[in-house]
């Protein structure tokens, strides 16, 4: 193999699994999150020489972020720029497909399918910003990069996305109790 | 420090994001205000919940064989691209296309190493590959401009607000550099603001960021892979102007911005 996808191979391959977790995330289904990783993965190969030796994992998040947006605007545009809406984003994903992929299945607790799902309802722009800072633990600045908004809006869209995840936890808590 | 003031800033409290003085602040309201102390502590608690709950989602195990196969594909079309078609005839080329493969990876990989040896400062080479891929990339992906417009007035104030420096927008139409638009782009981990000029059927991107150093570079030009760059920092800034014009074409186009300055 040439040295250039030796290289690749090293600097950004280990980090293709935070990448599908990512796509997996924003897109909430196994088969396009496959998919757009798998483009994410080959434009970045391809746009490898304009990598100049920032944070790889990092590097390799936006563009899966970006490939995942071109994607949702493609298939899926009323999933992107929506506000918050409590009916809408009370419910998980109304597709469905969460609930059959294998992971959901051995979830272990009431607690753990709550979290997830109530992480699933929000909106895409929301949970991007989430799941950067607590799953990949990205810096503010890191994730004004990724997701090319300022860090004021990184600061408040995450402030809303944890207000909102506090509402649904203790909604569903409600609900439990009176059921 | 207010009870608003404090809810404003929990968040970035408890992700270590404030300055020193800034979460000591903070700490200190938190531990004698019950109110803020007890939203600190259920902050808290959601982000226990969420680092445990919150499934690390892992691809098929046929994806990564698949991926891999794919970046074989890309990676000998590529090399393929970067050799000059063989002189053979269609039928025949195809049958000898995996042959050539290893003599073109071979070609690839000379040009990969020899190219970034041409390169003045080792700093300067890596600003100037990230410019330039900046450059191809708004014109490969069909994202030239996030705000098209010819107008100064329109484009310097759409930059406020998502950078935090003031950047100074011209049009130069009537010296043959039409302004088209503006666009927020990264060179090395900062946002830059990158201006969009027309000449003829060729674009020219001047990027401008603020510098890190207090110095001041004099203008430097170079050349690579028919992209022609030139750069200086003043008052600050960094400056650079690329373009697929000739040398003296953008140099003309640098003298009418470093005129203004």
């Amino acid at each position: 193999m040439p040295q250039r996808a030796e290289s690749f191979e090293a600097v950004v391959l280990p980090h293709m699994r935070a990448g599908y977790n990512l796509a997996r995330w924003l897109l909430r289904n196994d088969q396009d999150a496959e998919d757009v990783t798998q483009e994410a993965v080959v434009r970045a190969f391809r746009f490898f020489d304009g990598f100049a030796g920032q944070n790889p994992r990092a590097w390799l998040l936006t563009v899966v972020r970006n490939t995942a947006y071109t994607f949702l605007q493609q298939n899926r545009a009323r999933e992107l720029g929506t506000e918050f809406d409590e009916v809408a984003h009370s419910e998980p994903a109304a597709n469905g497909r969460a609930s059959e992929s294998p992971e959901v299945l051995v979830l272990r607790s009431a607690q753990q399918r709550l979290v997830n799902e109530a992480v699933e309802a929000l909106p895409v722009e929301f949970r991007e910003v989430f799941v950067l800072r607590e799953m990949e633990g990205l810096s503010y600045k890191e994730i004004a990069d990724v997701a090319r908004i300022p860090m004021g809006t990184v600061m408040s869209r995450l402030s809303r996305a944890r207000q909102q995840l506090q509402a649904a936890v203790a909604r569903r808590e409600r609900a439990g109790s009176a059921s | 420090m207010t009870c608003i003031e404090t809810r404003r800033l929990l968040g970035a409290y408890v992700d270590n994001e404030l300055d020193l003085r800034g979460a000591v602040e903070i700490e200190e309201h938190v531990g004698r205000c019950p109110g803020c102390g007890s939203e600190e502590r259920q902050l808290r608690e959601l982000q226990a919940s969420v680092r445990t709950n919150l499934i690390r989602h892992e691809p098929a195990p046929a994806f990564e064989a698949r991926l891999r196969d794919a970046l074989r594909v890309e990676g000998l079309q590529t090399l393929a691209e970067a050799t000059p078609p063989a002189p053979t005839p269609r039928r025949r080329r195809a049958l000898r296309w995996t042959a050539l493969a290893p003599l073109s990876a071979a070609a690839a990989v000379l040009m990969v190493v020899a190219l970034p040896r041409l390169w003045p400062r080792p700093s300067d080479a890596s600003v100037a590959d990230a410019v330039i891929a900046a450059h191809v990339r708004s014109m490969l992906a069909n994202h030239l401009t996030d705000v098209a417009s010819s107008d100064q007035h329109t484009v310097k104030p759409w930059f406020q607000g998502k950078l935090d420096y003031s950047v100074s927008v011209s049009d130069w139409a009537a010296e043959g550099f039409p302004l088209v638009g503006g666009r927020l782009d990264y060179v090395e981990d900062t946002p830059a603001a990158a201006l969009v000029y027309r000449r003829a059927q060729h674009v020219v991107n001047l990027f401008v960021w603020p510098s890190k150093r207090a110095s001041v570079d004099p203008l430097q030009h170079l050349a690579r892979r028919g992209y022609s760059a030139y750069w200086w920092t003043k008052d600050g800034m960094h400056y650079w102007a690329v373009s697929d014009l000739n040398e003296p074409e953008l140099q003309k186009f640098v003298e009418l911005v470093r005129r203004r300055e």
